[in-house]
C-alpha cells in the first residue's frame, strides 16, 4: 500500500485519516511484522549455523595450533589446565568427565536405548518357579523411561558444552603462555566471581530454579504431548508410547467425526480470548475513570476514597471470589434479597445460565480489578505534566476533549506493555473462573470424550480439570498447553511490533 | 512533586462555580456508592462470621443470633489451624527466599553487562508464555517422587513457589533501572568490585524494592489456589488456608460450614490487611512503577 | 603524576557502531588535556576506556608505560569527576569522599585527615555531615571533586563536570578547576562540549568529531591555525563566518581573493603558505572570525555591500547579522567605543553596509577535503 507524504496526509478528512492509519495497520503494519518476524527467524537460524561451524573450526585450529597439553586436554578434560597451574579448574573439569563416563556406563545408556519406545512391557504376571505361582511383577515404567531419557540428553549436551568450555581454556592458556604473561591463579577465579564474572554468581541460584522447575518441565511436557499418555495408558500399568502427531490432528482437524473435541477446543478458545478482551479493557477503562474522579481537582479526601478501595486488594482473592461465587448463587444474599422484596419470584440464574454466567464472572471481575487498576492509573495520572492541561485549557478544550486528546494517549502509550501482560495474565486467570464457577454451568456442547468443559471454562481451567479428573489426560493437557503458548506467542509478536512504548528497554533508563 | 499536584491545584479552586459544585457533588455521591460496593462483601463477610443460629446459607445477612461460636468451632474442631500453620510457614520462608532470588535476577539484568543477557530476557520471556500449571503436571509426580506431596505439601509447595521465582524479575528490574548507572561507575572507579557496589552502593537504596517484593511474595501463598490444591492433593493436613477453606464452599459442605468459612476468611484477611495497611506505601511504589515499566 | 598514551585506540560497540576511530594520544605528566567536541563525537567513550568503564575494541592505552587495557577500574589508580555527580545518596558528604579510602581499607585517622583537607580546599567543610539531597548543585559538584581527591590517584578525569550548573555558577566554578590543578599538580583528562572550557582550562586541546581526532595543540594553535573547517568553525564564539570565494594567484606567493564584487588582498605571510602548498587559482571556502571583519563607511573595490537584518547591543560591542547579494549569512563584530552616534544610528535594520576582511585573518579552505589550505 502506498504510504502518503507526511503533508498528503495531513490534507486528509479526519475520517480519512483514520481509514488510512487502519489500511496501512492491517496492510503495512500486520504484514510487517510478519515478514520481520520470518526475517528475523532466518536470521536467528542462520547466525546459529554459522556459529556451529565458526566452532568446528576453531576447535580444529586449536588443536592444530594448540600445545601437547593442550592436546591431551581433548581426550583428558582439565589436563591442559592443571599442566599450567589452574590446579581448580582443571580438577573441576576432570571430575566433570569422568562423572559424566561413569553414568553414561552405569545408567545413561539404559535410558537412552529405552527412549525411542518408551518401554517394551509394563506390569505383567510372570510365573515364579520356586513357589510355582504367577506373581505380578513391575516392568517398565514410561514416565520415568520419559524423563531420566531427557535427563540423559540433557546432561550429554552439558557435558558437550563443557567439553567445549575446556578446549576454549586451553586455547586462552596457549595464547597466555605464547605472550609470556601470568596464567590466572584458581584464586584469582574465585575473586573474579565477586568482580567481573559476579554475574554467574548471582545468576547461579536463579537459573538453576529455573531450568530445573520450569525449562525441563516445559521440554518434558512437550515430548508428552507426542505420546498417549493419559489415564488408560498411565505408564506402569500400561506403558504410553510415541504417538507422533496424532494428539495435535485430533485437536485441530475441523472435519472430526468420532470425536467433538476440536469444537470444543474451538468454542472454549473463542471464549478465552473474548473473556481476557473484556476482562482487561473493562478494568482498565472503569479504573482509570475511578482513579480521574478520584484525582479530580476539588474533590476533597483523596487518600480515604483510594484507601478503601486499595484495602480490598489486601484481602486475599480467594475469599472475597468464593464469597461473592456464594452471595450470587440460586440460594445467596443477591437472589434471597431480590425475592424477599418480592422484586422476583424465580431466583435469578446468575451461575447457572451459560451467557449470564459469562456476563456475571466478567462483572466480578470488575470488581476484583478496579482497585488495582485505580492504583496505577492513578499514579501516572500524578505523572502527567500539568502545564499540558492548563495549555490545553487556554486553547479551549472542554473536560471530555483533555481526557481524549490528553491524559488517554498518554496513559495508553505509558500502560502499553501492561496492557499486553494483562491481556495475558487474564487469558491464564484461573483464580477467577475456577472460584467463582468452577468452569460451569455445564455446556452439552463440551462434553467431549477427552474432557468436558463448562460455558465459563478458560483453557487454563480446562487444563486443570482434565489433568485432575478422572481422565487425567496428559497429552491432551500438554498439546492445550502448547496451544495457549503460541495463542500468546502470536498477540505478543504482533503488539510488540506494532506498539511504539515497547521497543527500546533503554528508553527507560 | 506528588503533593504538588494535589493540593495546588485545590487552592486555586477556592471559589468554584456553581456548576463545579454540582458536579462535585455527583462524583462524591458516586465515589460514596463505588466503596460501598467494594466494601460491603467484606462487611458482609464479618457479619456473617458472628451468625450463631444456623450454619449454612441464609438469605440475610445481620445475624439473628450473635456469638463466637464459628470462630470457637473453627479453632477447636478442624484443621483451619494446620492450615493456618501451612500458610504462615509457607509464607514466610518464601518471602525470604523470591526475594533473595528476585534480586539476584533482577540487580544482574538490570546492572550487570554481560554476554547472552539480551539471549536470557528474551528467553525467559519465552518461558513465561507457557501456562505456569503445565510444569505441575511433571512437577507433581517428581515431587511425590520424594515425598513431598499430600500431607507433606508444606516444602513441597516452598520448593515450586520459590524455584522459578526468578522469572517474576520484571518491577525489581524496572526500579534498578532507574538507579543512575553512574552510581556503579562512580563506586568501581572508587575501588570497589562489582560484589561491593551491589552490596554497600545499590542495596542501601533499594529498601522500597526489597520491601515491595517481600509483601508480595508473602502475600502471593494466602491466595494461591490451584498449585496448593494440586500438590497437597487431598489431603487436609497438606491444605493451604485458600484450598482448606474452598474445600467449605463446595456443595456437599457448604450447608453446614458456611459461617464457618466465613469465620476463616475474617482471620485470614485481618492480619494480612493490617501487614498491607503498615506496608501500604512500597506496594503502591512498586505497582505503579512496575506497569509503567513494563 | 603519570604519562597516559593511547596507541591506535578503538571503539567498536556490539551494534557494530564504530565510536572511536584509531586514537592515538600521548599524554604528559601534569598536563591539563581537553577533548572537546559535539555530541556523539566519541570524547566520553575515550575517556571512559581510559577510565576501564568501557572495554577497548583494540589499540592499547598505556598509563605509567604500563598497558592497563585488562585492568579493572579500580586497579588503575584513576579518579574521576561524572557530569551528574554520581553521588551516593544514602551516604553523608564525608562518607562519600572517604568511600574510596574505607574500602582500602585506610586507618580512621589518615581517612579523617584526607578528608578534611579536600573539604577545606573545596570550601564544604560545613555540609560534611548533610546527604548530597540537602546540597545545591554547586555544592554537590564539589563533593564530587572531593571524593575524586582524595584519592592521591595517578590521573584525574572529569566528564562534562560543569554541564549540569547554570551559567554563572559554571563560570567561577572552572576558575575553580583552574585554582585546583595548580594545587594537585597532576595529569588531567577533562571532556567538554564547551569550546570556551576547553580554551580556558586545557594546556592541549584534542577536538574530535565521529570518532576521528580532527586536530592536537594548544589553545592559541588551534585558534589561530585550524587545520580544517570543522576546526575552525568549533573554535570561537561567535563561530567564524564561512563562505564561498574565488583564489586568484596573480604570481608567484602573490594571490588575492574574489567575494562576491570585492577584491580582496591576501597578507604575505599567507601567500607564501598558500605557495607552499602549490595552491591554484580556483573556488575555495573562505573564513573570517566576526571580530575580523571590518566595517566600511562607503562603497570600494575591496569591500562589499550586505544588509543588516539585526544588531544585537552587546555593551562593550555590537553584533551585525548581516546577508550578503548571495544570502550568506555572516556576523560582524565591532566594539562600541569609537562608534559616533551618527554611525550607531546608521545600523539600523535593513541598512546596507559595506565589509572588508582583514588579511592577516583571512582562512582558506579546499572545498572538496575542507582541510585547511595555509596550513
Amino acid at each position: 500500500m502506498k504510504q502518503l507524504t507526511d503533508l498528503e496526509y495531513l490534507r486528509l478528512s479526519r475520517f480519512g485519516k483514520f481509514l488510512y492509519k487502519l489500511k496501512r495497520f492491517f496492510l503495512h503494519s500486520v504484514p510487517q511484522a510478519v515478514i520481520n518476524f520470518f526475517k528475523r527467524l532466518w536470521n536467528v537460524i542462520k547466525k546459529f549455523g554459522l556459529a556451529i561451524k565458526n566452532e568446528a573450526v576453531d576447535i580444529w585450529t586449536t588443536f592444530r595450533d594448540g600445545t601437547w597439553q593442550t592436546k591431551v586436554s581433548y581426550l583428558i578434560m582439565g589436563f591442559g589446565s592443571i599442566a599450567r597451574g589452574q590446579i581448580l579448574r582443571g580438577i573441576l573439569f576432570f571430575l566433570f568427565e569422568v562423572v559424566f563416563i561413569v553414568y553414561m556406563i552405569v545408567a545413561g545408556g539404559h535410558w537412552l536405548s529405552k527412549f525411542g519406545t518408551l518401554g517394551s512391557e509394563g506390569m505383567h504376571m510372570e510365573y515364579d518357579e520356586a513357589k510355582d505361582v504367577f506373581v505380578q511383577v513391575s516392568g517398565d515404567d514410561s514416565f520415568k523411561l520419559l524423563l531420566y531419557g531427557l535427563l540423559t540428553i540433557l546432561f550429554i549436551i552439558a557435558f558437550i558444552y563443557t567439553w567445549r568450555l575446556n578446549v576454549k581454556q586451553n586455547k586462552l592458556l596457549d595464547q597466555i603462555t605464547r605472550s609470556g604473561k601470568k596464567v590466572k591463579s584458581g584464586k584469582d577465579d574465585l575473586k573474579s566471581l565477586l568482580d567481573d564474572q559476579f554475574h554467574k554468581t548471582m545468576l547461579a541460584l536463579p537459573l538453576t530454579g529455573i531450568i530445573v522447575f520450569t525449562v525441563i518441565p516445559i521440554i518434558f511436557m512437550v515430548l508428552v504431548s507426542f505420546t498417549n499418555y493419559d489415564a488408560a495408558h498411565d505408564g506402569y500399568s500400561n506403558l504410553f508410547t510415541w504417538v507422533g502427531l496424532d494428539n495435535f490432528n485430533e485437536l485441530l482437524s475441523w472435519n472430526s467425526g468420532s470425536s467433538n473435541l476440536s469444537a470444543a477446543f474451538g468454542e472454549i478458545l473463542a471464549w478465552t480470548l473474548m473473556w481476557a478482551f473484556f476482562a482487561t479493557f473493562t478494568n482498565y477503562f472503569l479504573g482509570m475513570l475511578v482513579a480521574i474522579l478520584i484525582n479530580k481537582k476539588g474533590i476533597k479526601l483523596k487518600k480515604i476514597w483510594r484507601g478503601f478501595l486499595v484495602l480490598t486488594i489486601a484481602i486475599p482473592q480467594f475469599v472475597s471470589l468464593l464469597y461473592v461465587s456464594k452471595m450470587f448463587s440460586d440460594n445467596g444474599l443477591v437472589n434471597g434479597f431480590l425475592m424477599d422484596m418480592g422484586w422476583i419470584t424465580q431466583p435469578i440464574p446468575f451461575w447457572t445460565d451459560p451467557i449470564l454466567a459469562r456476563f456475571t464472572v466478567i462483572i466480578v471481575n470488575i470488581w476484583i480489578g478496579i482497585p488495582y487498576l485505580m492504583l496505577i492509573a492513578t499514579g501516572i495520572l500524578m505523572n502527567i505534566p500539568q502545564d499540558l492541561y492548563e495549555s490545553s485549557r487556554i486553547d479551549g478544550a472542554n473536560v471530555w476533549q483533555q481526557y481524549t486528546r490528553i491524559t488517554l494517549p498518554y496513559m495508553l502509550f505509558v500502560t502499553g506493555p501492561y496492557l499486553l501482560t494483562s491481556f495475558i495474565g487474564n487469558i491464564n486467570n484461573f483464580n477467577v473462573i475456577y472460584l467463582l464457577t468452577g468452569g460451569g454451568p455445564n455446556n452439552p456442547k463440551l462434553l467431549t470424550s477427552g474432557g468436558s468443559a463448562g460455558s465459563t471454562d478458560l483453557l487454563i481451567t480446562w487444563l486443570f480439570n482434565i489433568t485432575t479428573g478422572a481422565e487425567s489426560n496428559y497429552k491432551l493437557a500438554a498439546v492445550i498447553g502448547i496451544m495457549i503458548f503460541i495463542v500468546i506467542a502470536v498477540l505478543s509478536v504482533i503488539v510488540y511490533n506494532v506498539m511504539p512504548s515497547t521497543r527500546n528497554e533503554e528508553d527507560f533508563q | 512533586m506528588k503533593k504538588n499536584a494535589e493540593t495546588l491545584p485545590q487552592k486555586r479552586h477556592m471559589g468554584m462555580s456553581t456548576k463545579g459544585k454540582i458536579s462535585n457533588t455527583l462524583i462524591y455521591i458516586l465515589l460514596v456508592v463505588i466503596v460501598i460496593i467494594w466494601i460491603i462483601p467484606f462487611v458482609f463477610i464479618l457479619l456473617e462470621s458472628f451468625r450463631c443460629e444456623t450454619q449454612g446459607m441464609a438469605g440475610y445477612v445481620v445475624p439473628k443470633q450473635w456469638g463466637f461460636d464459628n470462630y470457637v468451632r473453627l479453632l477447636t474442631q478442624t484443621d483451619f489451624l494446620k492450615w493456618y500453620g501451612n500458610t504462615l510457614l509457607i509464607a514466610v520462608v518464601t518471602a525470604v527466599l523470591q526475594t533473595i532470588i528476585v534480586l539476584c535476577m533482577s540487580y544482574t539484568l538490570s546492572r550487570l553487562r554481560f554476554k547472552g543477557r539480551r539471549f536470557l530476557m528474551n528467553f525467559m520471556l519465552v518461558l513465561g508464555m507457557f501456562p505456569g500449571f503445565l510444569t505441575l503436571i511433571v512437577l507433581y509426580k517428581v515431587l511425590s517422587g520424594m515425598g513431598l506431596t499430600g500431607p507433606n505439601a508444606v516444602p513441597g509447595l516452598i520448593l515450586v513457589y520459590c524455584a522459578s521465582s526468578g522469572m517474576g524479575y520484571y518491577v525489581s528490574k524496572g526500579y534498578f533501572d532507574t538507579i543512575p548507572k553512574s552510581l556503579d561507575e562512580a563506586a568501581r572507579m572508587d575501588g570497589a568490585t562489582r560484589f561491593q557496589v551491589f552490596r554497600k552502593v545499590i542495596m542501601p537504596l533499594a529498601k522500597p524494592i526489597v520491601i515491595y517484593t517481600i509483601l508480595s511474595a508473602f502475600m502471593a501463598p494466602w491466595g494461591d489456589f490451584i498449585f496448593a490444591r494440586y500438590i497437597a492433593h487431598g489431603s487436609s493436613a497438606g491444605y493451604n488456608v485458600a484450598v482448606g477453606l474452598w474445600s467449605w464452599t463446595t456443595k456437599t459442605s457448604v450447608g453446614t460450614q458456611y459461617t464457618m468459612f466465613c469465620a476463616g476468611g475474617v482471620l485470614v484477611a485481618l492480619p494480612i490487611t493490617i501487614l498491607f495497611m503498615i506496608l501500604q506505601r512500597y506496594y503502591v511504589e512498586g505497582v505503579t512503577g512496575g506497569a509503567v515499566k513494563g | 603524576m603519570a604519562t597516559v598514551k593511547l596507541t591506535n585506540v578503538k571503539k567498536v560497540y556490539d551494534n557494530n557502531v564504530v565510536a572511536v576511530h584509531d586514537f592515538n594520544l600521548d599524554i604528559a605528566d601534569k598536563e591539563f588535556v581537553v577533548f572537546v567536541g559535539p555530541s556523539g563525537c566519541g570524547k566520553s567513550t575515550t575517556l571512559r576506556m581510559i577510565a576501564g568503564l568501557e572495554e577497548i575494541s583494540d589499540g592499547t592505552i598505556e598509563i605509567d608505560g604500563e598497558v592497563v587495557n585488562d585492568l579493572q577500574p579500580k586497579d588503575r589508580n584513576i579518579a574521576m569527576v561524572f557530569q551528574n555527580y554520581a553521588l551516593y545518596p544514602h551516604l553523608t558528604v564525608f562518607e562519600n569522599m572517604a568511600f574510596s579510602l574505607r574500602l582500602k581499607h585506610v586507618p580512621q585517622e589518615e581517612v579523617y585527615e584526607r578528608v578534611t583537607k579536600a573539604a577545606e580546599i573545596l570550601g564544604i567543610t560545613e555540609y560534611l555531615l548533610r546527604k548530597p539531597r540537602a546540597l545545591s548543585g554547586g555544592q554537590r559538584q564539589r563533593v564530587a571533586i572531593g571524593r575524586a581527591m582524595v584519592r592521591d590517584s595517578k590521573v584525574f578525569l572529569m566528564d562534562e563536570p560543569l554541564s549540569n550548573l547554570d551559567a554563572k555558577l559554571r563560570n567561577a566554578m572552572r576558575a575553580e578547576i583552574i585554582l585546583l590543578r595548580q594545587k594537585l599538580d597532576t595529569t588531567f583528562i577533562y571532556v567538554t562540549h564547551d569550546q570556551t572550557e576547553a580554551m580556558t582550562l586545557g594546556d592541549r586541546i584534542v577536538i574530535m568529531k565521529d570518532g576521528f581526532i580532527q586536530q592536537v595543540g594548544t589553545p592559541t594553535e588551534v585558534f589561530e591555525n585550524p587545520k580544517n573547517l570543522f576546526v575552525a568553525e568549533f573554535i570561537g564564539a561567535p563561530k567564524m563566518n564561512i563562505m564561498e570565494a574565488q583564489l586568484l594567484r596573480k604570481g608567484p606567493s602573490d594571490y588575492c581573493v574574489v567575494v562576491n564584487d570585492a577584491v580582496m588582498q591576501i597578507d604575505i605571510n599567507h601567500c607564501s603558505r598558500l605557495e607552499a602548498n602549490n595552491v591554484q587559482s580556483g573556488k575555495i571556502t573562505l573564513g573570517i572570525r566576526p571580530e575580523h571583519v571590518t566595517i566600511c563607511k562607503e562603497k570600494a573595490p575591496n569591500n562589499m555591500a550586505c544588509r543588516l537584518e539585526v544588531n544585537e547591543m552587546m555593551g562593550s560591542e555590537l553584533h551585525l547579522h548581516v546577508t550578503d547579494v548571495n544570502g550568506d549569512k555572516l556576523i560582524v563584530r565591532t566594539p562600541t567605543v569609537d562608534l559616533t552616534p551618527e554611525e550607531r544610528a546608521g545600523f539600523r535594520n535593513g541598512a546596507e553596509i559595506y565589509i572588508t576582511f582583514h588579511g592577516k585573518a583571512m582562512y582558506f579552505f579546499d572545498p572538496e577535503t575542507e582541510n585547511s589550505l595555509i596550513d
